[in-house]
């Protein structure tokens, strides 16, 4: 009974909920469907002429009338239109999410022209800021971060590419249906171009889950229900992700339905694609033209030096060359294991040891010698059949690891007197990668010298004595290999030699040939002798060897080929389909009736171009004028970020459980014009925010407060707390340290070390932009799933683990200390406590000075001139703190933070108006879109 | 104040009592709105003594006032601590038995080939009620009296995130709210000064990190707030250098008189939600502060507490951590100072409890941890009459395998590997009959075979003990009435006084 319990829930409830959602989701039951019975958004948008009203004075636009007429009937004044400060910074941050320049204001409220307010808003529209503010409400929707989520949550290096498609489509004004048809099915578009692909990325924002023992195909599944979700949520206004599914009155819609809709996602596969554009691609093509050129004229200088010069330093050099070494190999005198295996020495005097077992074991090798100066010791790891892969190593890939070697000498008569010498210069012919042949002298238990992969072979290491070494007389020599690592990687075969030869050549000297040929004189060389000593001097002859330091770091130089190195997240259609089968009872590995791609019948019918609907068909058919939802829902939800709610309050909900909209008729004639305006987005923000409504006065109406508490009437313009991104960029730009540009990838300003160490294992590692990028618009902040930056959070930015159509504004003590004391806002209040010092300079009178630059703050944080009563509280808090700061230097050394002025009094008068513009940066209206 | 503002406000405070389980003025910034509102005079005194903003009322009457939910991340082995399996011992490196079902799949090891497990732990029983408890915890075991062992626990997920979000969010998926938010959405806050939803953690972290203290779609107001083992315990909470507290309480003065001009222009009542906030944030500098000030507690509480407690030299341990050890028995003592100043819900997490291999060399470990620290917190709440009223809850996201998982090392296996059919956690205190163990099961340990708890039951279960009917408390998200519990749910009688 528990088996089959874990086995039906693991995923049966995402389907049953997404099955009865789109049941419950009104677009159910077929009577629904017929004449009047038919649910208001599956009706056809019918877009009525604005009725006529009262006061035609009040009309600017038929949205007025619209909302006028509903206020007149209920005998209802609209409220006054803001000021035009007011207008200024509500335009301002609505449209592109910055605050207005303090000279914005002289001209735009001292403006004579009429259309003065039109002209701001063309101009604001035309920002490239514009696709910044709205970009991010399409992350949301689509829930973009920077990494994978789940446990191991690793990072998407490029996951921006697709944001900045985004910014780039909503600044160049993309029609609506283009924006759709390219990210719902870029890669079938006839003539598909790398930015119809790259706007596929779309799909590529669900999460993924790497951690150890996943099932793939079961979170490709997952991966397919949320983009199955997500496309029904953000175009359709179909939730899908949710459930209670017991509570549901409507009969069920086939299984089979879902998953037709499921299909057409089905099908994809995810593949990172090039996304250079082609102006990167063409300066690329120029940049490389040049580099090569440059790069052949240093290639000709190599040549020229070769053929002039080079043979002759050659033959110089093989008149005063080093000679290699005579290596003479040592007998043992003892041999010893620690753990009791046996050694035995050979006729070649290789030592071999009979026994293949996993214990780490450290060999004792004693050894008589009469040379009186030893340079060098080697040793030689040696393969053998008897040895796993060959040896030299008895681990089964034949490896070992050789975690310290140590060697001590002691005059022949006198063991107790032993000394170990230090051993210098280690080299190997071959060492792993994490293997280095230093590790064997270094005394790490946990590192040492290994030669996988390249098992079979002869190999050794060469260590240098300290330089001067003497043994008069006879020597006692004992050696000790240690292993300490890992089981059985115990050397199987070794030999040891020493030299007095002086200062014995290298590593890279001792490939065999070479060292042949150096002992030759230079008529009995072969030919391949010759090439190979030549190929050794160029790595030895200074003059060689600056040459081809120049020339490799030009080619280090070289420009990257964006083709190859700018790569976006993106799906495409291969041509064998998936096949998507019924899961039966939602586990997705018990499969039921195959089904083809579809949409449910209470939906609008969809006509696919060939026999098979794809994606492309979809996306057609979700911007066909048959189907009714989508400009609705499209409408709303622009309409939405403008008054705070939408006309339609369930934005995403457009079915019978949620609600109906507020003024019908203006939003059926909202989503008629906007397909009539051919999707023209900036058209739809222009006709809103140059409306009358949009242009109330926020002022609460007490009077109304009973009868229309949540403003459903528009009899007044709603006052917003700002998204959290925005509060940052609010903080940053009056402060002047925002760095304003558009685009690229994700940078991580600064956060508290702990924050990253609640991610799993230790694993997220955040190391924090420098310079310009560590004061970077918040939409940039780097978004790790399991970690977010926590102020986003803090301000109800998204999680990112599901779309997300409508941001919570909550109000918490955690956002009062965030604005307090987060050290970004801090920065900030110093930031801004200067600028304003600096740009209102202190003149004769205080008085003046004082109100100057309280006026000055205000304009800059809020677009408007302080009141009476606010610049007495202001002054007299100025004034308290100045009081307190002139006795307190330390006070005032920290709050400037080692920028301080001309004297004492003029940096503790700073640090007051530091506290003064830590104040504004925490008012309420600051962080609120009037 | 002017007429029409109070009436305003009077509106909205009338609306806040309209939607009493709504949210638009709850929790933190309620309680500090309703003192605010209440200097103002436009809120009797009766009102804010009730209980208004501040607590709410149950559905029923409650056992359980404050809950401490010890979350052992990785999931703990239940046969290793409270599920001896002594059959399991004798089948040790057999295949699975006949009878198991082994069309189910695990994250790492293959049901057919793979051998069982027994466990080298010793189990006796302890209290009078004789309850059996691993050797590996010599602490906790003598709280056996307090505590109630659930050994037939399962789940519907089997990988680290989805099973933790199944735990602590009631279904393995992102979105819902977990537990502790939906328990202060229920009840309010009691605290007058502090979050009524707190987490600390220790060591390194886990699967679902943020995540599983998430305020779903329910206001951030009930997201968990992070206390830090380092540094300033609240992010942000500190005043930066050179800002005394006295010139902080002018800038909070001048803000509110600035705020306050601007709400009798403007009239919105977010402004006086906006003031209330800063005023509480203000309080929880002061309160903070002296939560984590240890002064007033004895020597041999910290020692008790382990709170200065040294690491092992040994580093090579799972999820190791220089300080894991301190900053575990330092969670559990503030987990009490904060029960004692009306903090409702508190998380307590240690991760890295996933014993793929070198299970008994790491348990040993993990154990020697969290052991002392929690029992000594189960008796100090006991000796301060706070465990009546007190929830403490040990548990994992899902149970380990009878079988074995790892390494192979001279033909044994040191590991296993997730489990979600059966799993054991333990609850003490706060309504919960102590001294006994519910639900049984097979004889390795396979499946429940005796009183299956499945985690929505148990989510219900908490509910229960909180006053709060599962099936009642709900809110309304994409048009559907969502619960804790999802669509199941049913409350363990067994585990109630």
């Amino acid at each position: 009974m528990q088996y089959k319990r874990f086995q039906t829930n693991t995923l049966w409830w995402i389907f049953v909920v997404a099955i009865v959602c789109l049941v419950s989701t009104p677009l159910a039951s077929e009577p629904l469907r017929r004449g009047r019975d038919v649910h208001w958004s599956l009706q056809p948008i019918e877009a009525g002429s604005p009725p006529s009203v009262e006061d035609t004075s009040w009309v600017r636009n038929d949205i007025d009338a619209f909302v006028l007429s509903r206020l007149e009937a209920r005998n209802v004044r609209p409220s006054p239109p803001a000021s035009r400060n007011t207008l200024l910074r509500r335009l301002s941050l609505d449209l592109i999410g910055l605050p207005t320049l303090p000279e914005e204001l002289d001209s735009f409220t001292g403006d004579p022209h009429h259309d003065a307010h039109e002209r701001l808003v063309d101009r604001l529209l035309a920002s490239p800021h514009h696709g910044e503010r709205w970009g991010r409400y399409w992350l949301d929707m689509a829930h973009y971060a920077d990494t994978n989520g789940y446990t191991s949550d690793e990072v998407r290096p490029n996951a921006w590419r697709w944001r900045e498609w985004v910014i780039g489509a909503l600044n160049k004004n993309v029609p609506f249906d283009k924006f759709t048809l390219q990210q719902l099915a870029g890669d079938l578009l006839p003539g598909s171009t790398i930015d119809d692909r790259v706007a596929t990325g779309f799909y590529r924002n669900t999460l993924r889950n790497n951690e150890g023992g996943i099932d793939p195909e079961h979170d490709r599944v997952k991966r397919t229900v949320d983009r199955t979700n997500t496309v029904a949520q953000v175009w359709l206004g179909i939730t899908m992700g949710c459930c209670q599914c017991h509570a549901h009155k409507y009969d069920p819609i086939t299984q089979e339905e879902y998953f037709s809709f499921y299909s057409f996602f089905n099908t994809l596969n995810e593949i990172d694609t090039e996304a250079a554009g082609p102006h990167q691609v063409e300066a690329y093509v120029r940049h490389k033209a040049t580099h090569d050129a440059e790069h052949e004229k240093i290639l000709a200088s190599i040549r020229d030096y070769e053929e002039k010069e080079l043979q002759d330093n050659l033959r110089a050099w093989d008149a005063t060359r080093p000679r290699p070494a005579h290596w003479q190999p040592l007998r043992a005198q003892r041999l010893s294991s620690k753990v009791g295996k046996e050694l035995s020495q050979g006729e070649d005097l290789s030592v071999f040891v009979t026994r293949v077992d996993g214990r780490l074991d450290t060999y004792v090798f004693v050894a008589e010698t009469d040379l009186e100066e030893i340079t060098a010791i080697r040793l030689e790891v040696l393969p053998d059949d008897r040895l796993p892969s060959k040896g030299p190593g008895q681990a089964g890939n034949g490896n070992f690891v050789l975690t310290d070697f140590r060697v001590f000498a002691a005059p022949a008569d006198d063991e107790a007197g032993r000394r170990r010498l230090t051993l210098e210069n280690p080299s190997a012919d071959f060492s792993s990668k994490t293997g280095a042949v230093s590790q064997s002298v270094d005394g790490d238990p946990f590192a040492g010298w290994e030669i996988h992969p390249r098992a079979g072979k002869r190999h050794f290491a060469i260590y240098e004595t300290e330089r001067g070494l003497q043994l008069p007389g006879r020597t006692l020599l004992t050696f000790e290999l240690q292993h300490g690592l890992r089981d059985y990687h115990n050397i199987g075969k070794f030999r040891i030699s020493v030299t007095s030869t002086s200062r014995p050549p290298g590593s890279k000297l001792v490939e065999v040939g070479i060292v042949d040929a150096l002992g030759k004189s230079p008529e009995t060389r072969s030919e391949e002798e010759r090439v190979a000593l030549l190929d050794y001097f160029r790595t030895v002859d200074p003059r060689s060897v600056d040459l081809a330091r120049a020339r490799d770091r030009h080619a280090a130089a070289a420009p990257h080929d964006p083709r190859r190195s700018v790569r976006a997240r993106a799906v495409v259609e291969p041509p064998e389909a998936r096949e998507t089968r019924v899961h039966l009872r939602g586990d997705f590995r018990r499969k039921g009736e195959v089904v083809s791609a579809g949409v449910p019948v209470v939906l609008p019918e969809l006509t696919p171009r060939g026999p098979r609907p794809d994606r492309l068909d979809l996306a057609r058919w979700i911007l066909s004028r048959q189907n009714p939802l989508t400009a609705r829902v499209i409408v709303n939800r622009v309409w939405q970020q403008y008054f705070g709610r939408g006309l339609v309050v369930s934005e995403s909900d457009f079915g019978t459980q949620g609600e109906p909209p507020s003024h019908p008729e203006l939003l059926d004639w909202l989503a008629e014009w906007f397909r009539e305006s051919e999707w023209n987005l900036k058209a739809l923000h222009r006709l809103i925010v140059t409306s009358a409504t949009y242009r109330q006065s926020s002022v609460a109406r007490p009077e109304l407060a009973d009868r229309d508490p949540y403003n459903t009437w528009l009899a007044r313009q709603n006052r917003l707390r700002v998204e959290a991104e925005i509060i940052r960029d609010l903080a940053l730009a009056s402060s002047g340290l925002l760095h304003l540009r558009v685009g690229g990838p994700s940078v991580r300003p600064p956060q508290p070390a702990d924050v990253a160490r609640l991610g799993f294992n230790d694993d997220v590692k955040w190391q924090t932009s420098t310079g310009v990028d560590r004061h970077r618009r918040g939409l940039y902040t780097f978004f790790q799933r399991t970690v977010p930056y926590p102020m986003l959070l803090t301000f109800d930015a998204p999680d990112s683990n599901n779309a997300c159509t409508l941001r919570d504004r909550s109000n918490t003590p955690l956002q009062a200390l965030t604005l307090w004391n987060d050290p970004v806002f801090l920065e900030a209040a110093r930031a801004l406590g200067r600028r304003i010092v600096h740009e209102v300079p202190a003149g004769d009178e205080r008085e003046q000075t004082i109100t100057g630059r309280l006026r000055h703050i205000f304009r800059v944080c809020l677009s408007r001139d302080p009141s009476v009563q606010e610049v007495a509280i202001a002054r007299s808090f100025f004034e308290a703190q100045l009081t307190r700061l002139e006795d307190a230097p330390e006070s005032v050394a920290q709050i400037v933070e080692g920028v301080p002025l001309r004297d004492s009094a003029e940096d503790a008068e700073l640090a007051a108006w530091i506290t003064v513009a830590r104040t504004l940066i925490n008012m309420d209206e600051f962080i609120t879109r009037e | 104040m002017k007429p029409a503002l109070r009436n305003l406000l009077q509106q909205h405070v009338d609306s806040t009592r309209r939607d009493f389980l709504t949210t638009t003025a709850s929790g933190l910034g309620a309680l500090a709105l309703g003192s605010m509102l209440q200097r103002d005079g436009l809120l009797a005194e009766s009102d804010a003594a009730s209980g208004l903003f501040g607590p709410r009322a149950p559905h029923f009457a409650a056992r359980a006032k404050s809950c401490i939910f010890i979350f052992l991340a990785g999931a703990p082995s239940q046969m290793d601590l409270f599920d001896p399996k002594p059959m399991l011992n004798d089948l040790h490196g057999q295949p699975l038995p006949e009878s198991i079902d082994k069309n189910i799949r695990f994250a790492f090891i293959n049901a057919e080939s793979a051998r069982l497990k027994g466990s080298p732990r010793k189990f006796s029983r302890h209290g009078q009620c004789g309850t059996e408890f691993s050797d590996l915890l010599p602490g906790i075991s003598t709280c056996a009296d307090d505590i109630a062992v659930v050994r037939s626990m399962h789940t519907e997920e089997f990988n680290h995130h989805p099973a933790q979000l199944m735990m602590n969010c009631g279904v393995g998926r992102f979105g819902r709210p977990s537990v502790g938010s939906w328990v202060t959405y229920g009840l309010g806050s009691e605290a007058n000064d502090l979050p009524s939803y707190v987490v600390l953690s220790a060591g390194v972290g886990s699967s679902g990190a943020t995540s599983n203290w998430t305020n779903g779609f329910l206001p951030s107001i009930y997201r968990g707030v992070m206390f830090r083992s380092q540094g300033e315990p609240v992010l942000n909470l500190t005043n930066p250098r050179g800002f005394t507290r006295q010139m902080q309480r002018q800038g909070l003065d001048a803000l509110n008189a600035l705020n306050r001009v601007h709400y009798q222009e403007v009239g919105d009542s977010e402004i006086a939600d906006r003031i209330a906030s800063y005023e509480l944030a203000f309080r929880m500098q002061m309160a903070a502060p002296d939560l984590i000030d240890f002064t007033g507690e004895s020597q041999r509480t910290l020692d008790a507490y382990g709170v200065e407690r040294s690491e092992p030299r040994n580093n090579l341990f799972r999820g190791y951590d220089p300080d894991a050890h301190a900053t575990f028995g330092r969670n559990c003592l503030l987990a009490r100072r904060m029960v004692e100043r009306g903090v409702r819900f508190i998380n307590l997490y240690h991760a890295s409890w996933d014993h793929h291999d070198a299970l008994d060399k790491d348990l040993v470990y993990n154990c020697s941890i969290v052991d002392q620290p929690i029992a000594t917190l189960l008796k100090d709440l006991k000796q301060r009459g706070l465990l009546d009223t007190t929830l403490v809850i040990f548990a994992g996201e899902f149970g380990r395998t009878p079988l074995a998982d790892g390494h192979e090392n001279k033909g044994q296996y040191p590991g296993r590997d997730h489990h979600p059919l059966a799993f054991s956690l333990w609850m003490a205190g706060g309504g919960i009959q102590g001294g006994q163990v519910v639900g049984k099961t097979d004889e390795i340990g396979w499946a429940p075979v005796e009183d299956p708890v499945h985690i929505n039951d148990f989510h219900a279960t908490l509910l229960h003990l909180f006053g709060l009917d599962h099936l009642k408390l709900s809110k309304r998200f994409g048009g559907f009435d969502i619960r804790l519990t999802n669509v199941g749910g049913k409350v363990v009688n067994k585990l109630l006084v």
